[in-house]
């Protein structure tokens, strides 16, 4: 299991070597491959004897693959470790050619004068799988506790407005009976109504006013953030839905402003509404390729977050409608998603859009000034 | 104060309800006294005497369904109509159920409030009618000898005079006098009159 050039293997270093749990590969400082234990031979596929000699880029996808000579000796140049010490999820590449998640930490041997370099790769499948089960269960839950808090703020609310109204009704009635009597009690007492009935007419408005504050969830509380960085996380919680799917998310990052004052989670709710209607889009069309593109734009001062797809769109008679409150056509739906997320554009001081993408889909514009405001 | 059109009470924790059911009844010539809620009626130490009862289903303390079983067990009889949101005609129909006159859902029609709450009036008001009558009728069952409501009896059966005679074994002309006191003291015009009186006093103590 050595190579004819090796480190002076000997038989009770290959032992323990095979005896690991995690797979060890060792590799010169050039990447080809001169130690590869037995965990390594399960999780990549490969027979000691065939990949070793071969570059470690063997074990990668891209685009690590191309990259990885780059990282090597950017690090012997510079000393400035990416990866050694510190261990990170990376991606390796099984012989079959599928990809597998692994985390990865990297040592080094300084030996001779010639660097080595160890990686211990732990491979992450099952738990990934675990995680990616979590997610969907906890985004269900998620989904149901919307409903359910829906559901009871809409009796809550019906009741608080029925009351008013009750009372509406039967002072008008009263009005109506009293305005014939002509006299002074009588007058006095319209006079009182008519008081009664504005002031219950605007206890029924307060509901409602109530509702949108609750619909916005508080006031915004507003911080520098990486709007990359911001995409690149709601774009993780599609992970497990994309790799089910077979539609691609593609982004594309043209800003050169870094940080923009947004309420994170806010604006990290927005993308996600926006991402999941196109996935639930494409799913629900035979388009393929399916693709979701998100990307970023600036100009004037704005920052402008696109998310499109080349799903069927959005059927031109439902366009006037898309952004009102209870509008819907998911069966599921209760048609509250794009609304709330229109609020919290302007509520940024920005603005949620919809146009027929030129990919033929649906194309969302979430535009954010730069400039902070309120 | 109580005039032709009897005396409502609206038991409603909601202020602006019971004060614009107050001035719509009062236009419609009904009296009205509020109190907002279960608990506060209960408490009260005068009630005024009421002629139908307006209550709100859902009450903080005490609700309305609750309310109502505790009227019942006191042996009330005074008519309920609950007053319900949409979301409440359940509870209402198992109230009806458990005896509660009517139920009207918020926001209400006003031809329609009037006219059940005068409906439900009207009928309490004829019951209480009958059980005065009746009261009436039983102190003055109450009022014959023992040998005069033998005599009673037998007539009502359908016996002749002269039958009463022979089965109570006195003479036709005692009979006679036994039958007119019983007549005077019930107070009825004729025999038909008579039976019918005896047969109410029967079936409601049966």
């Amino acid at each position: 299991m050595t190579h004819d050039l090796p480190y002076n293997g000997s038989a009770s270093l290959d032992a323990l070597l095979d005896a690991a749990v995690d797979a060890i590969i060792i590799s010169d400082d050039e990447g080809t491959i001169v130690q590869f234990n037995s965990a390594a031979e399960r999780l990549f596929g490969y027979a000691a004897a065939d990949i070793i000699g071969q570059n470690l880029t063997t074990l990668m996808p891209p685009p690590d693959r191309n990259q990885h000579g780059q990282y090597m000796s950017r690090y012997l140049n510079s000393g400035q470790p990416a990866i050694i010490g510190i261990g990170r999820e990376v991606t390796g590449l099984h012989a079959s050619g599928r990809t597998v998640p692994v985390h990865l930490s990297v040592g080094e041997i300084k030996s001779g004068g010639r660097e080595r370099f160890v990686g211990i790769l732990r491979d992450l499948s099952e738990q990934k799988k675990y995680e990616a089960a979590v997610i969907t269960l906890e985004s269900q839950l998620a989904h149901a506790d919307r409903l359910v808090a829906l559901g009871e703020l809409t009796a809550g609310m019906a009741h608080e407005i029925n009351q008013p109204l009750t009372a509406i009704a039967a002072f008008s009635d009263a009005g109506a009976r009293l305005i014939d009597n002509d006299n002074d009690a009588a007058r006095t007492e319209l006079k009182n109504i008519c008081g009664r009935i504005s002031q219950q007419a605007r206890r029924a408005g307060d509901v409602i006013a109530r509702l949108r504050r609750l619909s916005q969830k508080g006031e915004l509380s507003k911080s520098s953030h990486d709007l990359q960085r911001l995409v690149q996380s709601a774009l993780q919680l599609f992970d497990h839905e994309v790799r089910r799917s077979n539609a691609a998310i593609a982004t594309h990052f043209n800003h050169r402003t870094k940080l923009v004052p947004v309420d994170e989670i806010q604006i990290q709710q927005v993308l996600v509404n926006l991402i999941k209607n196109s996935l639930d889009a494409l799913a629900e069309s035979a388009t393929e390729p399916a693709q979701v593109h998100v990307h970023v734009e600036e100009e004037d001062e704005h920052l402008y977050i696109i998310v499109e797809d080349n799903g069927p769109g959005v059927d031109p008679e439902n366009e006037p409608h898309l952004f009102e409150p209870f509008f819907t056509t998911k069966d599921h739906g209760v048609g509250l998603g794009l609304s709330i997320c229109r609020n919290i554009a302007v509520a940024h001081g920005g603005n949620l859009r919809y146009k027929r993408s030129e990919r033929g889909g649906a194309r969302f514009t979430l535009s954010l000034p730069l400039t902070y405001i309120g | 104060m109580k005039s032709g059109k009897g005396l409502v009470c609206i038991i409603d924790d909601d202020e602006a309800v019971r004060e614009s059911l107050r001035i719509l009844l009062f236009s419609a010539g009904f009296d009205t006294c509020s109190f907002e809620s279960a608990d506060d009626w209960l408490e009260s130490e005068d009630k005024p005497s009421t002629d139908v009862f307006l209550l709100d289903i859902r009450m903080p303390g005490t609700d309305g369904t609750e309310l109502h079983r505790i009227m019942l067990e006191q042996g009330s009889r005074v008519p309920v109509i609950f007053i319900t949101g949409h979301g409440d005609i359940p509870l209402a129909v198992a109230a009806i159920q458990r005896g509660a006159t009517d139920f009207l859902t918020k926001p209400f029609e006003d031809g329609e409030l009037i006219e059940r709450i005068g409906s439900a009036i009207e009928q309490f008001r004829q019951e209480q009618q009958r059980d005065r009558e009746l009261a009436d009728l039983r102190r003055r069952f109450e009022s014959l000898t023992p040998r005069e409501r033998d005599v009673l009896e037998l007539i009502v059966d359908g016996k002749s005079n002269k039958g009463v005679a022979t089965a109570l074994s006195i003479s036709p002309r005692t009979v006679e006098i036994h039958r007119a006191r019983v007549m005077e003291k019930i107070a009825a015009e004729s025999v038909a009159e008579l039976v019918r009186m005896a047969e109410n006093i029967r079936m409601s103590s049966s």
